[in-house]
């Protein structure tokens, strides 16, 4: 079929509003966007080839560094994959030391999600609250772990290293003071007519297209799916964890969704540190040989890892399967078709936190 | 020392626009310098402003390890920019590879091997205190008598 285009308009790599390099080739006629590709490539360094045949103690490194931003839930789904395979138990305390640097890590990357939309959308006031706000995030995170990004906190039968009382204590207290400003920020947000103006209504992603491009993550929660690989995990259950979803669907319902995970994150921690159990933070255990598929809820939706080792604990077999791929998906084939504007393309594209590192690893 | 080159020497000192490239990290080093525009940091008391447009940047900085998809595009990036310019590698990736420098890989560092790099930033991911105090680094010993030492 013939297709009537007036204008060819490719947005990146190097872009202001893009984080990392990737490549949308917009075809439009008049304003009116009616169909967008996505170029990739840029970001290929081959982690699961270079992952084949060493031991996991190099491997868990390299899974952590497949994404920068959401770097803990790599790690906590290779290590748990592993520990599936080797039938390794894990003491109560680490299980819920996990949770809470798992969390501190969501929420980091839930306000920097939120920070480049804000930024994209020219709302830079409130772009640096968020960022500012991030970095409190990201000092509770050193202080739990001792590193900002990549720490390689969690290994095989529990954590490295345990959470003192009065880092606790500390911890609560920055907990609170965040959820003030962080509500100040989400008032900001929801009620602020120019926000509204860019963010309601555009981007729409019904739940019929989120199943078709099989979204995940808060792409697909904002569309009214409940769709969160925490359901299934052990120590989530028993906090009585459950997925926050909008019905609104649009690119305002994805960024709220990020706001409402925070406050659940908020949330979960503080339940956590109420009553953490006592006890020793590393178990023991052997890596040994087996076959597994595991998956966690990445800050950006489910991240499947499928393993095979051998009986010295060497990886033989590793496939990663990251949410960016289905939601970049989603977000060039449903959410940009139809945009007013080209203005809504890198808006819409920013509002699905695509993350090029996890796609293309 | 000539007049103008003691205005163009303060002016500069004040104005720096920066320009970031990621040639295939694993996303650390990019939030770290976008950690840099953060209030706390606040890159801009410096006078740099990061704009990623390369056609008005002094400094590029360059993250991650080079992978093919680069291969004629990093320079093309390089020329673009209007001299004097210079180019920070960020991160342990653009220097040696770190550890995704094995058999099998795609990548091809050192970045050095591609475009002239004035400074590297080692870290996995660096601080951002560390991203800044580079640039500041660069701005005094590469922009200062440009004209004069490069006649």
């Amino acid at each position: 079929m013939k297709r009537v285009v007036d204008v060819n308009i490719p947005l990146g790599p190097i872009h202001p509003c893009f984080k990392e390099p990737a490549r949308l080739k917009c075809e439009a006629k008049g304003e009116r966007i009616i169909g967008v590709e996505v170029e990739l490539g840029y970001m290929k360094k081959g982690i699961e080839r270079i992952m084949k045949g060493r031991p996991w103690q190099e491997v868990m490194f390299l899974a952590e560094r497949v994404c920068g931003i959401c770097s803990v839930i790599h790690n906590l789904v290779f290590i748990e994959a592993m520990e599936q395979i080797s039938g390794i138990a894990v003491p109560p305390r680490a299980a819920r030391l996990r949770v809470i640097a798992n969390e501190l890590d969501r929420m980091q990357s839930h306000l920097l999600a939120n920070f480049s939309y804000c930024y994209t959308i020219e709302h830079e006031t409130l772009g640096m609250y968020l960022l500012d706000l991030r970095e409190q995030v990201m000092d509770e995170l050193e202080r739990l772990t001792g590193a900002r990004v990549t720490c390689a906190y969690i290994i095989p039968g529990g954590v490295r290293c345990d959470l003192r009382k009065e880092e606790a204590a500390a911890l609560l207290a920055s907990l609170e003071r965040m959820e003030g400003d962080l509500r100040r920020y989400t008032g900001m947000f929801e009620n602020g007519p120019m926000i509204a103006l860019r963010s309601r209504g555009v981007g729409i992603l019904t739940p019929d297209a989120a199943e078709r491009a099989h979204a995940v993550g808060p792409t697909a929660r904002a569309s009214g799916i409940a769709v969160d690989c925490r359901m299934n995990h052990p120590t989530y259950r028993q906090l009585g964890f459950a997925p926050v979803t909008r019905p609104d669907r649009d690119n305002f319902a994805r960024v709220m969704v990020r706001f409402d995970e925070v406050f659940q994150s908020i949330g979960l921690i503080r339940k956590c540190l109420t009553d953490l159990p006592n006890g020793v933070v590393r178990g023991r255990g052997v890596c040994t040989a087996g076959e597994v598929r595991y998956s966690g809820e990445a800050p950006r939706g489910e991240l499947t890892y499928f393993i095979r080792s051998d009986e010295f604990g060497r990886i033989v077999e590793i496939q990663i399967q990251t949410p960016s791929i289905m939601n970049i998906e989603a977000c060039c084939h449903e959410m940009i078709i139809g945009s007013d504007s080209i203005a809504d393309v890198t808006a819409t594209f920013i509002s699905a936190d695509p993350c090029i590192a996890c796609t293309e690893r | 020392m000539s007049l103008l080159q003691r205005i163009k020497n303060k002016v500069r000192a004040r104005s720096i626009h920066v320009a970031y490239v990621d040639v295939g990290s694993c996303n650390g080093c990019d939030i770290e310098v976008l950690a840099c525009l953060a209030p706390r940091y606040d890159i801009e008391q410096y006078g740099i402003y990061v704009h990623n447009n390369p056609r008005e940047a002094d400094v590029l900085l360059v993250i991650g390890a080079y992978t093919p998809g680069w291969e004629e595009k990093l320079a093309m990036v390089w020329e673009k920019i209007p001299s004097p310019k210079a180019a920070i590698a960020i991160g342990n990736c653009p220097i040696s590879g770190c550890l995704f420098n094995r058999r099998e890989t795609f990548i091809d560092p050192p970045v050095r091997k591609h475009i002239p790099i004035a400074a590297e930033v080692p870290g996995c991911p660096p601080r951002p205190t560390e991203i800044l105090q580079a640039i500041l680094s660069v701005r005094d010993s590469v922009f200062f008598n440009w004209e004069a030492e490069h006649p």
